[in-house]
């Protein structure tokens, strides 16, 4: 009997398995729709990305934003589809002359690359090795130095462990993140990420440090003895009706973009440096935590009957197998042998 | 000294087990936030990507990916399929080959962080006093298919239909949604996040629902049956297309006295019959995990044995059996040792 429940709940996954399909179904003339244009949206899967790109101002370099008034870059995919065979970089609240991209990959000919603009910005084809790559914008004009820098992930594999290239110096005054969001992760409300502030790769201690997002939170850190500062990533999102492409159909993904900037005099100049990214969402956020252990406790309460004891019927077996008496017939090998 | 620390086979499997378990789920945080891009990603057990602390990442989930995103999307268009749109999954396959053609099904029974989990449960419930209950001939032949469909379904129809834009964009990685290590890796590292289900859309929900459902109940049943999940994971199935591309072989030679015995049969912790009475190519079957149980509790020298390239791992041999026998069971209960419930019930019997 027990045997039977087993191999019944078992085999109730085949229909289950099947049931999606009955959603898909539903859903798939809208996703057969062309995609128009770009978008910053984000795919399952790959939906816990760190996005770079977020909601791209349209403009050139140098273009203000309203929410900062510290540098910051925006990225954003382009190319047919979700190739990700290119992506486009436009400075914000800073003019620059190029674009510094620097791939994972140290050691590389091409590690360090000079972007230039063009119309839209900046472009940064997809290199050989994926993975992790440091954007940075420089500006420096009547004794002020002003960086700004972001990263940008190619979901695509092949690149090198990216702590030497982020370790590495690009600027004088950096903000690095420790680490950033991997594969599968971003940033998120209220996690705490760790950015090491340094000059000249020398962390300063005691370093105040703002953070400014696009939801309007502005706040002070100060760097702790090593140059760390540990930001609490804010839950300031802004209920926003999740865009819908022409067809109806929604593949974004809400996030917001935060900006870190420090400042420093050395020498007679003075050094501003920006670390922009986005964020999502609170990891709990559209999920249901009350749901998930009501499901989880159904499947349970489904496998109870598996852990009754079995009746007289089999009380033999039984005994065997649960003292441990099962070696009757190892008994019986024995004997043979 | 190895024998002092390692007196059996499954002690030393016991061993690999939870260090891979710490691996797979705790390596990112042991060796590095940026490891899990290094290592492989194409991973021949159920290591989670939603594990944040993982070291490395299933194949599963980079297959469901690249027929999702890449071929899908490629049939979509109706583009020329190029080696350009097709070198990404190769190179994938490629990767997971190379970890395959040492340890072959091995990853199963010896790195599966799941696989650990429910060992360990089962284990559990020997100490407990919980029946085992068992598959017979008849019925885990008809439990056997659904691994296939797992794999054909979840793993590479639905990605790929989601990629082709005939199924929902949410359908792009199934299987994961259903995925109990998913939620078991993530729960080992403290993170309840994967336990809640997504409420944004129906499909969401739904999957999210699903996976939970199968979570607690292979949690559960782990307490009395060995491997519950393991049967139906597609993982097995991938690894079975494989399987014998790897010199890493279980060889089982005919013997007289096998259809007697029947030790080996009860040993196996995914209840496959053929290794008890079949020999040859068909013992090694295609939901053997390497785990060497059988070769463990086959009490005639030599009859079974795990080779590399011919060379032989570990055989069976009639001391070696009667030392096992005395330590446990063929199905896992432990002698010698205190168990609460069932002392309890055969008292109140006896």
């Amino acid at each position: 009997m027990r045997k039977k429940i087993l191999l019944s709940v078992m085999l109730l996954a085949v229909p289950m398995m099947f049931s999606p399909l009955l959603f898909a179904a539903e859903s798939a003339p809208e996703a057969a729709q062309p995609q128009q244009g770009t978008t910053a949206s984000e795919h399952a899967g790959h939906g816990e990305r760190a996005e770079m790109g977020g909601r791209m101002e349209r403009g050139g370099n140098g273009k203000p934003v309203t929410w900062t008034s510290f540098p910051a870059l925006k990225t954003k995919m382009s190319g047919e589809n979700r190739e990700r065979r290119e992506v486009t970089i436009v400075p914000q609240n800073i003019v620059a002359d190029n674009i510094d991209a620097y791939s994972n990959d140290v050691k590389a000919a091409g590690m360090r690359r000079q972007l230039q603009f063009t119309l839209a910005g900046a472009k940064l084809d997809k290199p050989e090795a994926g993975g992790f790559h440091w954007l940075a914008a420089r500006e420096e004009r009547d004794g002020k130095v002003r960086v700004a820098s972001t990263v940008y992930f190619f979901s695509e594999r092949g690149g090198q462990n990216p702590t030497s290239m982020f370790m590495q110096q690009k600027h004088e005054l950096e903000i690095i993140p420790q680490p950033f969001p991997r594969e599968h992760s971003r940033y998120r409300a209220n996690e705490d990420w760790k950015f090491l502030v340094r000059f000249n790769s020398k962390p300063l201690a005691g370093q105040k440090v703002n953070l400014e997002t696009q939801s309007g939170t502005k706040t002070e850190l100060l760097s702790d003895a090593q140059g760390v500062i540990t930001v609490h990533v804010p839950d300031d999102f802004k209920v926003e009706a999740e865009k819908k492409n022409a067809a109806g159909h929604s593949h974004e993904r809400r996030s917001s973009d935060f900006v870190l900037a420090t400042e420093y005099e050395e020498g007679g100049k003075n050094y501003l440096t920006a670390f922009n990214a986005s964020y999502g969402p609170d990891a709990f956020d559209q999920r249901s935590m009350a749901m998930g252990l009501g499901f989880t406790l159904l499947g349970m309460m489904g496998a109870v009957p598996l852990l009754r004891q079995r009746k007289a019927a089999n009380k033999a077996d039984d005994a065997g197998i649960t003292t441990g008496a099962s070696v009757a017939p190892e008994a019986a090998r024995n004997e043979e042998a | 000294m190895l024998k002092t620390i390692f007196p059996t086979l499954t002690r030393f499997r016991f061993t690999v087990q939870i260090i891979m378990l710490f691996v797979t789920v705790y390596g990112g945080a042991l060796l590095g936030g940026y490891t899990v891009d290094r290592i492989s990603q194409a991973l021949p057990s159920l290591s989670c990507a939603f594990d944040k602390q993982t070291g490395d990442h299933c194949i599963l989930i980079v297959t469901q990916h690249q027929f999702h995103h890449r071929i899908g999307e490629a049939f979509a268009k109706a583009q020329e399929i190029t080696l350009k749109v097709f070198i990404p999954t190769l190179i994938s396959v490629g990767v997971f080959f190379m970890f395959f053609f040492f340890l072959n099904k091995a990853f199963c029974g010896w790195v599966c962080p799941m696989g650990t989990v429910q060992e360990v449960v089962y284990r559990i419930g020997r100490r407990l006093g919980r029946p085992l209950n068992r598959l017979g001939p008849g019925n885990v032949g008809k439990v056997r298919p659904v691994k296939w469909l797992m794999l054909l379904v979840l793993v590479l129809g639905l990605p790929l239909m989601a990629g082709m834009g005939i199924a929902s964009n949410e359908l792009g990685d199934p299987y994961c949604q259903v995925c109990p290590s998913r939620l078991a890796t993530t729960l080992l590292t403290a993170d309840a996040e994967q336990i809640a289900l997504r409420t944004s859309t129906g499909v969401n929900f739904f999957l999210g629902a699903l996976g939970n459902t199968l979570f607690g109940f292979v949690i559960i049943a782990a307490l009395a049956v060995r491997l519950p999940f393991c049967r139906i994971c597609p993982l097995l199935s991938w690894n079975a297309l494989f399987q014998r591309l790897s010199p890493m072989q279980l060889v089982k030679r005919q013997h007289d006295k096998c259809a007697k015995c029947g030790v080996c049969e009860k040993a196996c912790p995914m209840d496959i019959h053929e290794i008890g009475t079949e020999h040859g190519k068909k013992a090694f079957h295609e939901d053997c995990t390497l785990c060497g149980r059988c070769v463990e509790y086959c009490p005639d020298d030599d009859v079974i044995q795990l080779k590399f390239f011919g060379i032989t791992l570990f055989k069976s041999s009639r001391e070696y059996y009667k030392k096992r026998v005395k330590l446990e069971c063929p199905e896992g209960l432990p002698k010698n040792k205190v168990i609460w419930l069932a002392q309890a019930q055969q008292n109140q019997h006896g």
